[in-house]
């Protein structure tokens, strides 16, 4: 069963679309394997949509803002609206065909959130592939995370944060056992070693480089580099 | 009297739900664009959402023309795509902003110089905004197949096929857009869907 779930203040930045699209990402494919989280996600967007387009709420901020009922008297609504229902066109839905990836001959169904994204080449260090997802986002850094049967990584703590969501299989830390669709958000405060007993396929957003903290994993701290 | 209908729908839908937003009369100008094309509705639609839109692109955007630019591509989103919003699915608001919202955030990252690469709508799908998918699993694989079947039909007959079950139009939508008279629209899905019954049937028995 899934026990970990995004905080509230990450679904509301998420639904008012003030998230990275890693993260955002992320939330998608999360909430896709948790009706819980579906729900609540449901349920604050109409909210959010009801005030946003309730004219009393507009009222409070029009109050001294007489620039911007300027500007909007100066667009001409007549003009775009001609413009908008002079096209014909309708926008037909194409089905969305499954993308798959194979790590070490096992193939998985990629999640329908990460559709358009374009994915880099795998790398390998040990039991552990990683492939890039080039979102751009400067210093977030977003990947698939394909660890083997056995494999694991060395205790470590996260300089920023790092989010994982299990795709399939499973892997424990300290903290417990965790299943497919977990949403698992750790900051500098948390330390881990997690491992996975029968191999999974996670997906990780992480903001610095891991950094390793026990004796001999310290000369690992390079792999930090490479997970992130 | 399709009205009556419409409000006892939306208004038990939710507690969020205010009165000050006449709901039922915003899912039946979204309607009559979907079924209709019509222009009348969508001006209504537009003088309803456009000034709200623009106030809350310029809390987003500080350049004007980037914030017109959110309600010109929004409400035309809202008339290329009103086929799409499902009404028993949540409120016309809650559609209307997951559009707005998802133009604002490809525009966001194309600004940002992350990429111009509209992710938005897989992160939040327009169509069916949020709704349990699972059950379609296992269905993909049949889909494709489907498909390859249907893409050998003659044109005429996919462009009839594909609205009808792909883009779920209704067979008088369907004449609309195709230009047809309605009988037409139906003789040639009836032609379709007895050649597709004759080739899927080969493998399914």
């Amino acid at each position: 069963m899934i026990n970990n779930h995004p905080k509230f203040e990450l679904i509301q930045a998420f639904v008012n679309g003030d998230l990275p699209a890693s993260l955002s990402a992320g939330i998608a494919i999360h909430a896709d394997m948790c009706v819980e989280c579906q729900k609540t996600i449901a349920q604050f967007t109409e909210q959010v949509a009801e005030n946003s387009f309730e004219e009393e709420f507009l009222d409070r901020f029009i109050v001294d803002d007489n620039d911007a009922l300027e500007s909007i008297a100066a667009i001409d609504f007549d003009h775009m609206i001609n413009a908008i229902v002079d096209s014909s066109d309708i926008d037909v839905v194409v089905p969305t065909i499954e993308k798959n990836i194979s790590f070490n001959d096992e193939t998985y169904i990629i999640p329908t959130a990460l559709n358009s994204m374009e994915l880099g080449k795998h790398a390998h260090i040990g039991k552990l592939t990683r492939t890039r997802i080039q979102l751009n986002e400067n210093e977030i850094h977003t990947s698939l995370l394909h660890i083997q049967p056995g494999g694991g990584v060395p205790e470590h703590t996260h300089k920023g944060f790092e989010l994982t969501v299990l795709l399939a299989g499973s892997f424990h830390d300290e903290s417990g056992e965790y299943v497919k669709g977990d949403f698992i958000m750790l900051d500098g405060s948390h330390q881990h070693n997690p491992v996975s007993t029968n191999g999974c396929l996670c997906y990780t957003v992480a903001s610095a480089p891991l950094h390793f903290t026990k004796g001999i994993n310290k000369l690992l701290n390079p792999i930090g580099s490479f997970i992130y | 009297m399709q009205t009556n209908l419409l409000s006892k729908e939306t208004s038990a839908k939710s507690t969020h739900m205010s009165d000050k937003i006449n709901h039922p009369q915003l899912c039946q100008w979204l309607d009559s664009v979907a079924h209709s094309r019509d222009k009348q509705a969508f001006t209504h639609l537009f003088q309803f959402f456009a000034p709200k839109i623009l106030r809350i692109a310029r809390g987003k955007f500080p350049n004007e023309a980037q914030a017109n630019e959110v309600v010109q591509d929004t409400m035309s989103n809202v008339w290329r795509k009103a086929h799409l919003f499902n009404k028993d699915k949540g409120a016309a608001t809650t559609w209307v902003y997951t559009v707005m919202r998802n133009v604002t955030f490809d525009m966001l990252r194309k600004i940002q110089g992350n990429k111009e690469d509209n992710l938005s709508d897989d992160i939040w799908p327009v169509a069916e905004s949020m709704s349990c998918e699972t059950e379609g699993f296992d269905d993909h694989l049949a889909d494709k197949n489907l498909l390859s079947v249907i893409e050998n039909l003659p044109q005429a007959q996919q462009d009839v096929v594909k609205g009808f079950y792909l883009r779920e139009m209704s067979q008088e939508q369907l004449a609309v857009h195709l230009n047809l008279p309605l009988g037409t629209v139906k003789s040639r899905l009836r032609l379709a869907l007895g050649k597709l019954k004759v080739q899927l049937g080969e493998k399914h028995d």
